[in-house]
């Protein structure tokens, strides 16, 4: 059943977006991962223009992390005030994000960017999972009782800086322009790239901040929620290129394949599946690198101007 | 005949009546004056009749020329070059106020039909009107492609032949409307042409209007980008919150 996308001006089939909708959130409820950085390649690839595939994923992440915000909420398993801070940052990234991705949108190198974001992120991400969950699986192989890896001490360069402050729920002690910095890079990134940026907030935030294990989910829901919101807003506005029907025929596959994600998640085993989302996200990031590389069939493009051209 | 050439030629480039003084009269009407597009819908055609006064002298046939004009739209063609290694947009060129739909329809090729330059100066060339909308400064190697992309997408016709003579003083034509044309009004002018020469010329206008919800979204989208952010949030934010409940986790 073909619907049309008014804003993407786009026929494509109904249960196609569902389905792809509640693919993405199917593996993204069994690794507990956002799901747009898989999204807006498979929009990428089927078609929808790149401005609206962007804009329109940032809705689309708005509703796949709120009922998990709101469950981390009842449990009091997220810090506030911490999530405040990255928020504020978070904030001024997506602005910035916004206004580079309408520059480059009107100098026709958004593709470019988007190209080689994807390329450099999802590159490193599935190498590192790759890696990591190769040795997992060799380790368990043997039998040997896995190795508690210390978590090296904060950066001294963090602790060093000024405006300290008092996380209680996180029970930290530290400046808060760390925590602004971050929260500023994820909305850059977010903002430009479509996606929430979990995977790369939630390592941040344990690493750099040493945020304890049992708030840093419900912390960078926060900040998900939060940024993406006022990244979706900032797009519906500056390059009006938010789809709500494409968005929401995502979300609604996504909300409920995540759910069925979840529960399968319990009982499958997510350390080897973890080998097989490395490679999907190496596959998505090689799709992207011989995009760079190789000459199109067809150099020249058409793009009407006035109308979510930005 | 050469200052009346010339003067024929100055006004057909303004878009004023081809003809100084008709000498046939033309009536143009179509069956369609406001066609409904419906986003789920595959096209349709809007069938335009045409009939000439008087009946034509003996020995002597009508030819008919039509062309239809869209409302106007700016574009811009990219090349994608290697640099440094990677493929990417080098060049671009602008197109101002281009038709977004420009058919051709006749009763048999132009060349027949036409004799000398006028083809080119009543914007029956579509290789001339492209290099003309190309705005100042740009490349002309980019026209052929521009046409070449316009044709390809259905924007841009020609149908020699497209004009069905249903008698030798009427005639009638299938202008396609296809799903993505733009909303507006849609100009056709009809050219009746004996020897060469423009004899009368006629004009009908019809309608093009997206219906439905889908044009109501992009419609917000434009008016009140605000608004539609807004409503797109509390729809998000709604439809994560629904499925919390509905699955509870």
């Amino acid at each position: 059943m073909p619907i049309y996308l008014p804003i993407a001006q786009l026929s494509v089939d109904l249960f196609f977006l569902i389905g792809i909708g509640a693919a993405i959130g199917f593996i993204s409820g069994i690794f507990g991962v956002g799901g747009g950085f898989l999204l807006t390649p498979m929009l990428l690839f089927s078609g929808v223009p790149s401005p609206v595939a962007v804009a329109s994923v940032t809705a689309q992440v708005v509703a796949s992390s709120t009922s998990g915000a709101l469950s981390y909420y009842r449990r009091g398993a997220m810090d506030l005030k911490l999530g405040g801070f990255l928020v504020l940052g978070g904030i001024f990234g997506s602005a910035l994000g916004v206004w580079i991705f309408g520059l480059l949108s009107a100098l026709g190198q958004l593709d470019l960017l988007l190209s080689l974001g994807y390329l450099l992120l999802l590159g490193s991400i599935g190498s590192l999972m790759l890696l990591e969950s190769v040795r997992a699986i060799l380790r368990s192989n043997q039998e040997k009782p896995a190795m508690r890896r210390r978590l090296p001490g904060r950066a001294p360069w963090v602790q060093r800086l000024p405006m300290r402050t008092r996380f209680r729920k996180s029970q930290l002690y530290i400046s808060v322009i760390p925590v602004i910095a971050i929260g500023f890079v994820i909305g850059i990134i977010g903002a430009l790239l479509g996606i929430g940026g979990g995977f790369v907030l939630v390592p941040a935030l344990v690493y750099i901040l040493r945020v304890p294990g049992k708030v840093v989910v419900g912390t960078s829901l926060v900040h998900l929620l939060a940024v993406m919101a006022v990244t979706c807003l900032l797009h519906a506005i500056q390059t009006q290129s938010v789809d709500t029907l494409l968005a929401f025929c995502l979300m609604v596959g996504s909300v409920a394949g995540a759910q069925f994600g979840a529960a399968a998640g319990q009982h499958l085993p997510a350390e080897r599946l973890r080998v097989l989302l490395a490679l999907l996200i190496l596959a998505i990031a090689i799709r992207f690198g011989v995009g760079l590389l190789v000459a199109p069939a067809d150099p020249f493009t058409l793009i009407q101007l006035g109308f979510g051209a930005g | 005949m050469g200052i009346m050439m010339r003067f024929l030629s100055v006004v057909a480039l303004v878009l004023a009546p081809a003809v100084a003084q008709a000498q046939v009269d033309v009536v143009l009407t179509n069956s369609d004056p406001v066609v409904a597009v419906h986003s789920n819908f595959r096209g349709q055609a809007v069938t335009l009749f045409g009939a000439i006064e008087p009946l034509p002298a003996d020995g002597t046939n009508y030819s008919v020329v039509v062309t239809v004009q869209g409302p106007s739209t700016d574009w811009v063609v990219r090349e994608k070059e290697r640099r440094l290694g990677f493929i990417l947009n080098a060049a671009s060129t602008r197109y101002t106020n281009v038709p977004s739909y420009y058919g051709i329809f006749s009763t048999s090729p132009r060349d027949q039909i036409f004799r000398g330059g006028l083809r080119t100066r009543m914007r029956l060339d579509l290789s001339s009107l492209v290099a003309s909308l190309r705005e100042d400064g740009d490349a002309a190697d980019t026209d052929p492609e521009f046409l070449r992309l316009m044709l390809a997408s259905g924007r841009f016709s020609v149908a020699d032949r497209g004009v069905v003579m249903l008698s030798p003083a009427a005639f009638s034509l299938r202008v396609p409307v296809a799903s993505d044309a733009s909303n507006g009004l849609y100009l056709a002018r009809a050219f009746v042409i004996v020897d060469g020469e423009v004899v009368g010329e006629g004009t009908s206008r019809f309608t093009i209007r997206t219906q439905g919800f889908e044009r109501y979204v992009a419609e917000i989208a434009r008016s009140n980008p605000p608004l539609y952010g807004l409503a797109t949030l509390l729809i998000s934010l709604g439809t994560g919150w629904l499925g919390g409940v509905l699955f509870r986790r």
